[in-house]
């Protein structure tokens, strides 16, 4: 039977789009320019995206806020000691005000927030202990997305008996409370804070953190533009290197938040318990303020009250800007 | 579901293991030995000392002594306390231990229902306002530092208000003239809460085929009257005051821990509800014509409820760690507080001794949770 | 005689999204007799699971319907509140969803779910008697009674279906709603619940609204046919009619857009273009844009849904004489 020819009324029918010329002169434009400059400001679209995300869930702002209030006050403590304060009397560890006895004294014109039962100012201990925080938080976070990212992204790609021994090794340290670790880490060992970074940083890594980001790092190798840079001949390098890594950036940047969160926290129990070596904490306030027994009184409110409230609101402003970041990297949890 | 049990069981010994291999390593890190802490007399001669780390074997290879290690591990020595001198290690353990168990089996099964109830409730009725309370209230109960919350809650309970006691485990006057020892009365509490949650189990899962409307009926029917048997067996022994002392006692820390934990479940629930009222089966459960009650709580909760549970791994090793702490605080006398002190004193031995079975703890309360898991997903179960 | 159980008029409804206002469906009316069953189809998008999802008032929160009435044996919808829409649910109109493999709950036993719906509706306490009902409405859609007694999981594809049809029927409903039944199956499969259907269907005597975007199912189920077009309804008529004397040109082209096994062999002929975002919907009539045979007034003004003759109803301003 001959295939009938009919004339199709709908197929000239215009399409909705706008001529083609206009498509011609963009392409030529983007070919002109380098790469370097689109994949910026592909970037930077990128960026602004997120941020708006970000911005939309009030939450995240107001930890953002809290964390700049909190970097503003160490930023600040340096200049102050110099300038503005006489070291022999604010120092945060070996200062003492003759003139404000007896200790510890309620708040005044010079000392804002009293000074503790050694005579030191609380506030400058408050600010002075505000760097060491962030610097404890930070390099505990930054080792614990490296390990996190690279054993996850190994474990992801290789599989086999890598990925079981790492994710054995995960459920042994998710299941065992790393506080109870740390305790018993700081009765064997003198535990300073560049070594309690260091091994918060190492249980974490090799904890939650591996276990969701392999899952994530699953998820992208099994998309299809990895299949082509293998196809293409790329090595296993090259793939985890340029392809799956830079897509784990975003989970891995939202895990160093939480880790953060943690490290202040186990950070002050210890300190708290007078476990660590160090020479001036917000825990270590606490743990003062307990031997020299006014833990429980409320009339020298300024002795608890600050360093107690700065470990919940900085722990809880990372842990807030988390959760804001989580709804920018996780499209589902987003309102419509 | 036999099966899977034992694998997991399997699994756990494993892991329990390389944990005791791992835990080794560490104790052999340490700087300095095991003989220099174990007698701190400085008038020692260098040969005496010699002859005791003898003694301790501590002159053997390093593989001998691992060996030696887990031998008396099996055996059950683990050692004699420096603190408690010369009560073994175990001893203490043995004493501790349920009340550990107690306080810890409390606070997470009500921190659960209580997260999980206010969880689900918050996801079924959104609203932005409410959603920044509960999230940021949440997150600051969540970070809340501990001790500093611990004794805020004792400074308005029980210094304030006098509603319970300041902490300790035991009003020792009250028990002077007690009959047995408190660590009886102890056990036998946590027998009886263990069989009545047994029975109650079983009568659940006997009644469940009968018509929705006289189940209710039933079931707290049935609770109440195992409730008062209860009662009544406890007041007829003439231990009910000491129970009851006990009980005071275990109220402020469970509520403390409660209200640490809970947000965390409240925060995950929220999460897991609002996926789940995603889900086609929900359409069709309203397409069903069902009260709003039914599909809230009969089919979202239900789904949503795994994702929690499988998190309840993570939160375990919070609440053990927020167990400790709180032991801490309010001196109740566990395993947690004994760790601590422990590693203030450095008494190794116990401290080891309390880290192992928070290790053997942790992993027996993930075999928990993962059968949990299986017993309420059907698609573990037959899979 | 049979009489109107369903008279739909001058349904609008909007979806509030972050980006504006989707106006889904736009004054779509039609009737449904006893017994008769009406098929949907249209294209992805064109509102026809949302003129479904509206009858039962099963609304997302972020859609509204804004006017028109849903009179069910003369009781309107629209007003009523959710409290009020529950006894109907299911006891009168029930539905069989769109790809049913996630109808049903996970984690209980297909039998118990279906029971839930006997024991809200019907009063059905008795675990024996509702058991046995379970067992009949199974044998009914060609599924082994055994199988009430497994979860959702342990069933295939075709047997999901089955059973959410037997869910669908638990409480004898006056008209069943099916959106997309057999889209997830293969064609075997479908063949075999198709004809399930019907025979059903005219064994209970209840109506049936069918949606699908594909004609070929359609022809085989219904008595009529509605074309739903960007959110509207373009044309409704019988299912000998809509096929052999289409009068909108998104119908004629329809028919023309698919192959036919018996008659001559010929060039498959598509249309071009895509449907409009229902954001931003055209002016006038909503098919100008892909229409061959659109003037200036089709621009201009919406077309009317009237009768061309017979009970055949199209909104168009050239009306095509097509006999195929």
């Amino acid at each position: 039977m001959a295939t009938e020819e009919r004339h199709n009324p709908f197929a000239t029918a215009q399409p909705a789009g706008d001529g083609t010329t206009l498509d011609q002169q963009e392409r030529e434009r983007l070919r002109a320019q380098p790469l370097w400059r689109v994949r910026l400001k592909l970037l930077a679209g990128t960026l602004w995206n997120n941020w708006k995300l970000f911005t939309e869930n009030k939450i995240g702002l107001i930890g953002l806020a809290i964390i700049l209030f909190y970097a503003g006050l160490a930023l600040a403590h340096p200049l102050l000691m110099g300038r503005v304060w006489d070291p022999l009397i604010y120092d945060p560890v070996i200062g003492f005000d003759p003139l404000a006895a007896p200790h510890p004294a309620p708040p005044s014109a010079q000392h804002w927030l009293g000074t503790d039962p050694l005579g030191r100012d609380v506030l400058s201990q408050l600010m002075f202990s505000t760097a060491s925080e962030f610097i404890l938080g930070m390099v505990a976070a930054l080792i614990t997305v490296t390990i996190g990212t690279s054993i996850g992204a190994l474990a992801a790609y290789f599989g086999g008996w890598i990925d079981t021994f790492f994710m054995r090794l995960a459920d042994l340290v998710i299941t065992l409370p790393a506080i109870v670790l740390l305790i018993v880490l700081g009765g064997l060992f003198t535990l300073d804070l560049p070594l309690l970074a260091l091994v918060i940083g190492i249980l974490s890594g090799f904890g939650a953190t591996t276990v969701i980001i392999k899952s994530q790092a699953l998820t992208i190798k099994v998309r299809t533009y990895v299949e082509a840079a293998r196809v293409a001949g790329g090595s296993h390098w090259h793939i985890i290197l340029r392809h799956i890594i830079p897509n784990l950036l975003p989970l891995t940047f939202l895990y160093m938040m939480f880790t953060v969160t943690d490290a202040i926290f186990a950070e002050a129990i210890l300190s708290y318990f007078g476990l660590l070596n160090i020479r001036m904490s917000w825990g270590l306030m606490i743990h003062t303020t307990q031997s020299a027994g006014y833990l429980l009184n409320f009339q020298t409110w300024w002795l608890i009250v600050p360093p107690g409230l700065s470990i919940t609101l900085l722990c809880a402003a990372f842990y807030l800007v988390g959760r804001a970041l989580d709804e920018v990297v996780n499209p589902r949890l987003r309102k419509r | 579901m036999a099966r899977y049990i034992a694998q997991r069981l399997l699994q756990i010994i494993l892991t329990f293991f390389l944990f005791l291999a791992l835990s080794y390593m560490l104790l052999e890190a340490m700087p300095g030995d095991f003989s220099q802490l174990f007698l701190q007399d400085p008038k020692l001669t260098l040969a005496q000392r010699e002859a005791i780390a003898a003694s301790l074997g501590l002159n053997r290879p390093p593989h001998e002594r691992f060996f030696r290690y887990i031998g008396s591990f099996l055996r059950g020595d683990l050692g004699v306390s420096f603190q408690y001198y010369p009560r073994p290690v175990v001893d203490v353990i043995l004493e501790r231990a349920p009340r550990t168990l107690m306080l810890f089996i409390s606070s997470t099964v009500v921190s659960f229902y209580v997260g999980f109830f206010v969880g689900k409730l918050l996801a079924w009725r959104r609203g932005r306002v409410l959603e920044y309370i509960t999230t940021v209230g949440g997150v600051t109960l969540y970070t809340v530092f501990t001790p500093w919350f611990g004794l805020l809650m004792i400074w308005l309970f029980a210094f304030t208000l006098d509603w319970f006691p300041i902490g300790k485990f035991i009003t020792p006057r009250l028990w002077r003239d007690a009959p047995v020892e408190a660590n009886v009365v102890f056990n036998r509490m946590l027998l009886t809460a263990l069989v009545v949650s047994i029975v109650l189990l079983t009568w659940f899962i006997l009644t469940r085929r009968i018509d929705t409307r006289r189940r209710r009926v039933v079931h707290w029917g049935g609770m109440g009257l195992g409730l008062t048997v209860v009662v009544g067996i406890w007041g007829a022994s003439g231990l009910g005051p000491y129970a009851l002392n006990i009980l005071h006692h275990l109220m402020l820390p469970v509520l403390t821990l409660t209200l640490i934990s809970f947000a965390g479940t409240m925060l995950l629930t929220r999460n897991s509800m609002l996926e789940t009222l995603r889900e086609d089966y929900i359409t069709t459960a309203r397409a069903k014509g069902l009260p709003e009650k039914v599909i809230r709580d009969k089919h979202a909760a239900r789904n949503a409820m795994l994702p929690v549970v499988t998190s309840l791994v993570f939160s375990l090793a919070f609440a053990l760690s927020g167990g400790v702490i709180t032991e801490g605080v309010f001196s109740w006398p566990g395993m947690g507080e004994v760790l601590l002190t422990s590693a203030v004193v450095q008494d190794i031995p116990m401290m080891m001794g309390a880290l192992i079975f928070t290790a053997i703890f942790a992993l027996l309360a993930h075999l928990v949770v993962d059968i949990l898991y299986a017993f309420l997903d059907p698609r573990i179960r037959y899979g | 005689m049979s009489e109107t159980i369903l008279r739909v008029e001058n349904l609008t409804m909007h979806y509030t999204t972050r980006a504006g206002i989707v106006s889904a469906v736009d004054d779509v009316s039609f009737t449904l007799d006893e017994g008769e069953s009406l098929g949907l189809v249209g294209e992805s998008g064109c509102g026809k699971t949302s003129v479904a999802n509206s009858l039962l008032k099963l609304l997302a929160d972020n859609a509204v319907i804004k006017g028109g009435q849903i009179r069910f044996k003369g009781t309107d919808f629209v007003p009523l509140s959710e409290e009020e829409m529950r006894p109907y649910r299911w006891r009168n109109i029930s539905m069989v969803f769109q790809a049913a493999m996630n109808s049903l709950n996970p984690v209980y036993r297909v039998g118990d779910q279906i029971i839930e719906a006997l024991e809200t509706h019907l009063g059905l306490y008795s675990h024996a008697q509702a058991r046995q009902r379970v067992t009949e409405l199974f044998t009914m859609v060609g599924l082994d009674p055994a199988l009430m007694d497994q979860y959702p999981h342990e069933y295939s594809g075709g047997m999901r279906q089955r059973a959410v049809i037997a869910m669908a029927l638990s409480c004898n409903p006056d008209l069943v709603i099916a959106d997309e039944p057999t889209t997830a199956l293969d064609v075997i499969v479908q063949d075999a619940l198709l004809r399930q259907l019907k025979t059903l269907q005219e064994m209970i005597g209840m109506s049936m609204i069918y949606i699908s975007h594909d004609i070929a199912v359609i022809a085989e189920v219904s008595d009529r046919i509605g074309v739903m077009y960007a959110g509207k309804l373009v044309e409704l008529a019988s299912a000998d009619e809509i096929f052999h004397h289409p009068v909108h040109p998104y119908t004629v082209a329809l028919m023309s857009a698919f192959p036919s096994v018996t008659g001559p062999k010929r060039e498959l002929q598509t249309l071009a273009g895509e449907p409009p975002n229902l954001l931003y919907p055209p002016s006038g009539c909503r098919f100008h844009p892909r229409c061959p045979f659109a003037t200036e007034i089709c621009r201009q003004q919406e077309p009317e849904f009237k009768d061309h003759g017979g009970g055949h109803y199209a909104a168009c301003w050239h009306p095509q004489e097509v006999t195929a």
